[in-house]
């Protein structure tokens, strides 16, 4: 039998949130390092007005696509996928990190699927009728 | 006293880690990479094994991970025929790259211009990640499946080792292979990197899958299918210490860049962190002298519980 003393730990390791795939915004790293997913003029001699302007814009280009997925809730969308696929459906919502859309009553060639999940990066564009 | 090791046991995973990866040290402190063939790969903290995120995407077991110098980066090699390049920082897909087969290895060079990938198509593939829609470079020569590739000699050289029971160096300029190096026992050994020379060879207790050498060649780990992981002195080829804790084999260990710890990856779906030298304050292990634990203070104080020996 060990007779040793067992090195103390201060607590064990954190483990994966369940509800997100990671990467905390929040977090000194992520600030510091992330590049906004459009590339900005973020030069160091950018007029501060325009990187104002150039921010105002993102704003309104990220509220737009929110207030899209927003009307898009149960109405009926027609998906355009990759591999020459089409399909319909009645959108539900998207998950946190637009990475599913929720849908119901897909329409595939091979029938109906009552509830689906669809990959949002297999998703080459989406239409609907407000 | 001596003390024995708490090791730290990562959860997260559902199916088997079968590779690990750590970045170098960046102003953020070291992060490690874990491939699984549940086909998530996770990022941690390197010193702590504090998860930050899972790479999203592939859609099937993830045989290889790895991460640029600066953990800005991340490359998955998987089942899925692709491999991937990701931004670790906000955990994004960046690239795909599709193969012909199953694919093992990745291996970014040290500036990240170009990625290195091998896998069950026999050849080995360098990209040039500034235009990665033209066509990559090809190494053939590997007469079967390719598990392990890397960069070598300052990016000059390529080092690959396949199911044919070869080892190879490439040199990458003329593409040409430079030295091959054929097992048929399988032992612990060390070479020259530069000349493929051997320099020793250890026997193990047990068949092994994975060993690291110490960035100060103090010391080196292994481990494999008798689950245990063993430390050994490079000098002397003594083994040191052996440490139960994996309810799998191990096939993946690897020592952090300061080599304070080591990680090993194993079937039964656990990474773990190992102390280098047992009992001192470092991530998470804290140096407790016995005068502290008095009895007001041990609440303060958590005490792994011993492992329970199935």
């Amino acid at each position: 039998m060990n007779m040793m003393r067992p090195v103390h730990v201060m607590r064990l390791p954190r483990g994966p949130d369940p509800h997100s795939r990671g990467f905390d915004p929040q977090s000194p790293r992520f600030i510091a390092l992330c590049r906004t997913s459009i590339v900005s003029s973020l030069t160091s001699d950018m007029d501060p007005e325009e990187l104002q302007r150039e921010q105002v814009m993102r704003a309104e280009l990220r509220e737009r696509f929110l207030r899209c997925l927003l009307s898009m809730a149960n109405k009926r969308v027609r998906f355009n996928m990759y591999e020459n696929v089409k399909v319909e459906a009645t959108f539900g919502a998207s998950d946190i990190d637009v990475l599913n859309f929720q849908v119901t009553d897909l329409q595939t060639p091979i029938g109906i699927q009552k509830e689906a999940l669809i990959r949002s990066q297999d998703v080459i564009s989406l239409s609907f009728d407000l | 006293m001596a003390m024995r090791q708490t090791p730290l046991t990562c959860s997260g995973h559902t199916r088997p880690v079968v590779d690990l990866a750590f970045s170098g040290i960046t102003a953020y402190g070291y992060f490690l990479i874990s491939a699984c063939k549940d086909g998530k790969p996770m990022l941690r903290q390197g010193d702590t094994g504090d998860w930050i995120g899972t790479f999203l995407g592939h859609k099937g077991a993830v045989w290889g991970a790895t991460l640029n110098t600066d953990a800005t980066k991340a490359a998955t090699a998987a089942a899925d025929f692709t491999a991937k390049v990701w931004d670790a920082v906000s955990g994004d897909e960046v690239l795909t790259l599709a193969h012909k087969h199953i694919v093992k290895t990745v291996s970014f060079t040290q500036d990240s211009s170009c990625l290195l990938t091998g896998g069950n198509d026999k050849l080995l593939r360098v990209y040039d990640l500034s235009s990665p829609e033209s066509a990559p470079q090809e190494i053939a020569g590997h007469t079967s499946a390719i598990k392990k590739a890397l960069w070598c000699n300052s990016d000059r050289q390529i080092l690959s080792a396949s199911e044919d029971k070869s080892v190879r160096l490439w040199d990458r300029s003329s593409m040409e292979e430079v030295k091959t190096l054929t097992f048929d026992t399988s032992t612990i050994a060390f070479y020259n990197a530069l000349s493929l020379e051997l320099i020793k060879s250890v026997e193990a207790p047990a068949p092994i899958n994975s060993a690291s050498l110490h960035p100060e060649k103090d010391f080196f780990v292994a481990g494999g299918e008798d689950f245990k992981l063993y430390k050994f002195d490079y000098s002397t080829k003594e083994e040191l210490e052996s440490y139960k804790g994996h309810f799998g084999p191990v096939h993946c260990v690897r020592f952090s860049p300061d080599g304070e710890l080591y990680a090993s990856g194993s079937e039964d779906g656990t990474l773990r962190l190992w102390q280098t030298a047992v009992g001192k304050t470092y991530g998470l292990w804290k140096c407790v002298l016995p005068e502290d634990l008095g009895a007001d203070n041990t609440e303060q104080i958590y005490t792994a519980p011993p492992e329970v020996k199935a």
